[in-house]
């Protein structure tokens, strides 16, 4: 006694969905809306995925990043760096970096420390610049290359300082800026470079390059009154095979100096992007959580179409259970309806979610990634939206007392 | 046991009982029926409003299960049947025809009759082709493609019938097949019936009308949830021992007497 009424249900469902198309369509919006969501969010996550991965090659994987404090929750270590803890005095210090210079495998070491304070010039700095007092080194170490003129460096007047191309633009509305002056803390600087476009606020410094004013670490001194408040700490070893022995030589210097207390950490690998992937998740997450309730709402659309469905069709129900239509079959039918509601608005919102990643990747540094994973993940959400909400209402239609069905009147 | 008859009973009904309402409000709808039916019997179910006869019809078509007694259907119990199966049964050996022809609106004439076949795994081009048949027998093969609002009150009928007997069911439960009809349809629908009956199918007919009860094999009237009178349960009457006596020779015998009296 197989019966497979699956075409049947199928056909059924498509002549019932089109009997009242536009109470079927906005049901389907609201799927539609759910899905779009989550796949321009995974799609547009993945993209940013792919862009630290890339980072992490890019670094060649003999860096070891120092932050003040022990890093307990990955989403602090990364707002740590940045200067939004005004008044909480850093754990790095000066005489660390002098420690750190004299370890053994270590290539390059460079300080940075972002300032406070405003940017005087031509015309007024944005509310996102900022001042980064570091070292030489900094531009081997993260690999910054210049547009034109120089980096900073022993043999050139402390004064000098490098700007971002975006920056330099706002400041002197030129990409060609060198030799123009500004003021920052009430000291003046001349610019002796601008950087190369990097295009990537999203990195390990936690700056983005590109909206920021380099001056020399001796500078960020003076200017904080000898009081320097290093963020972070970047080291290069000579090599990558020596990285292990330089992490635990600069734990054993630090420690010491210190007097045993451990108020640093020590990130190497993917230690160090894992804060901008943590952040990217959490921003994903709490995305997700958005479009997590517009599928609820969606779903509770279905339920709710469903429900008056079922109850249009009470008589019908009666007449199908009176021919011979067992619970199953009646339940079958219900739930293939709602499941071609939330399918159909699946597909839907599939691509208009790629639609949506594509023109908002126009103004994002990362392109959107097409992979069977989201289409998989779409579908899912569509088959367990269409299945979990349209259940009830076919179980009550299921349920329902054929002789009661049957007086029913329409 | 040995069969003696032809007829075999396919319907048994002992002590059934229906309750409506608990308490205060309790009402027997059925209050201890024993029926049986046999195979190929054509029976009408008459009796007032609210006596029971839907109920008991409902209950024949395995539409409703709370009752209590007794039910063998083709000598199985019938609380043994599982839903599933009873709901097979229904597709496979049970017509239902409708007071109120109860047509699914949504859709046209031909998959309204095809439905039944849907359910007992008949594939849909298939149960097409069976259910245009079926309305060629009826002559509303034109009108296949119509909604059921198209169609007169005697047309939906007998789609309500074709759609009855489209998987052939030996068992053919009519509640008040012309109800709703003009007597010209209704006797259209019940020479329908009738015929269906010649060919050896099992009718049960709820009416109201005891014109129709002429058309039926057997006639049982309902009383307050009880069978008042069953037209196979009554004494037949006996055939006499000595011969009739000659219906001319009563009448002069009548004539003479009468005329004795006026004397």
């Amino acid at each position: 006694m197989t019966r497979l009424l699956i075409l049947n249900h199928i056909h059924n469902a498509k002549q019932s969905l089109q009997s009242s198309r536009v109470r079927s369509a906005l049901t389907m919006l609201g799927v539609t809306i759910g899905v779009a969501s989550v796949t321009a969010i995974l799609a547009l996550g993945s993209g940013a995925g792919r862009v630290i991965n890339d980072q992490i090659n890019m670094l060649g994987g003999n860096i070891a990043v120092i932050r003040p404090g022990v890093t307990v929750n990955p989403i602090n270590n990364i707002t740590q760096p940045q200067n939004n803890q005004g008044y909480a005095t850093s754990s790095l210090s000066k005489s660390d970096l002098e420690k750190l210079k004299k370890i053994k495998h270590i290539d390059l070491v460079a300080p940075l420390m972002t300032l406070g304070g405003t940017i005087t010039a031509d015309s007024p700095a944005p509310a996102n610049t900022k001042i980064l007092a570091t070292t030489p080194e900094l531009a081997g170490i993260s690999n910054l290359k210049l547009r034109e003129g120089q980096f900073l460096g022993s043999e050139i007047n402390e004064n000098s300082a490098v700007v971002g191309q975006q920056l330099s633009i706002n400041l002197f509305g030129t990409e060609s800026s060198i030799g123009s002056k500004m003021t920052i803390h009430g000291q003046t600087f001349i610019v002796v470079g601008v950087l190369k476009p990097l295009n990537n606020p999203i990195n390990y410094n936690s700056i983005d390059f590109d909206n920021s004013v380099i001056i020399n670490y001796s500078m960020g001194e003076k200017l904080y009154k000898n009081n320097a408040q290093i963020q972070q700490i970047n080291v290069r070893s000579d090599s990558i095979n020596n990285l292990d022995q330089v992490v635990k030589d600069i734990n054993t210097v630090l420690l010491k100096n210190h007097d045993g207390e451990k108020d640093f950490s020590i990130l190497v690998g993917d230690q160090i992007s894992q804060p901008t992937n943590q952040l990217f998740f959490s921003i994903a997450g709490v995305t997700a959580a958005i479009a997590a309730i517009s599928l609820f709402v969606g779903g509770i659309g279905i339920m709710n179409i469903m429900l008056v469905t079922v109850a249009e069709r009470t008589r019908e129900i009666g007449i199908r259970k009176a021919l011979g239509a067992s619970n199953t079959d009646i339940l079958y039918q219900f739930l293939i309806e709602s499941l071609a509601i939330s399918v159909v608005g699946g597909i839907v919102g599939y691509i208009v979610g790629y639609a949506v990643a594509f023109i908002v990747s126009e103004f994002l540094v990362f392109s959107p990634v097409i992979n069977w994973q989201v289409a998989l993940t779409a579908m899912t959400i569509s088959i367990v939206m269409g299945t979990v909400f349209g259940l009830y209402p076919a179980i009550r239609a299921a349920r329902s007392d054929p002789i009661d069905s049957l007086n029913r009147h329409n | 046991m040995a069969i003696t008859t032809k007829k075999t009973p396919v319907i048994k009904l002992r002590d059934l009982k229906k309750r409506f309402g608990i308490g205060d409000a309790e009402a027997y709808a059925l209050d201890g029926v024993d029926l049986t039916i046999k195979n190929g019997e054509f029976v009408a179910i008459m009796g007032p409003s609210g006596c029971g006869k839907t109920t008991l019809l409902n209950i024949i078509g395995l539409l409703d299960r709370s009752y209590f007694g007794q039910y063998e259907l083709d000598g199985k119990p019938v609380d043994s049947i599982s839903r599933r199966k009873q709901a097979f049964i229904r597709s496979k050996q049970i017509g239902y025809i409708f007071q109120n022809f109860n047509l699914v609106p949504r859709l046209n004439i031909i998959e309204n009759v095809a439905l039944p076949l849907t359910y007992s795994g008949v594939t849909r081009v298939n149960s097409l082709i069976v259910a245009s048949d079926i309305l060629k027998l009826f002559h509303l093969n034109e009108r296949e493609y119509y909604m059921p609002h198209q169609l007169s009150g005697g047309q939906i009928q007998r789609v309500a019938i074709a759609r009855a007997l489209v998987n052939k069911p030996t068992i053919i439960l009519a509640d008040e097949p012309t109800g709703n009809l003009d007597s010209r349809s209704s006797h259209i629908i019940m020479e329908e019936l009738a015929a269906l009956h010649s060919v050896g199918n099992t009718i049960i007919m709820v009416t109201h009308n005891a014109n129709l009860t002429t058309y039926a094999s057997r006639v049982i009237t309902m009383l307050d949830g009880k069978i008042d009178t069953d037209s196979r349960e009554m004494p037949k009457p006996e055939k006499p021992k000595h011969k009739r006596p000659k219906a001319k020779k009563t009448k002069k015998k009548l004539t003479a007497k009468l005329k004795r009296k006026k004397k």
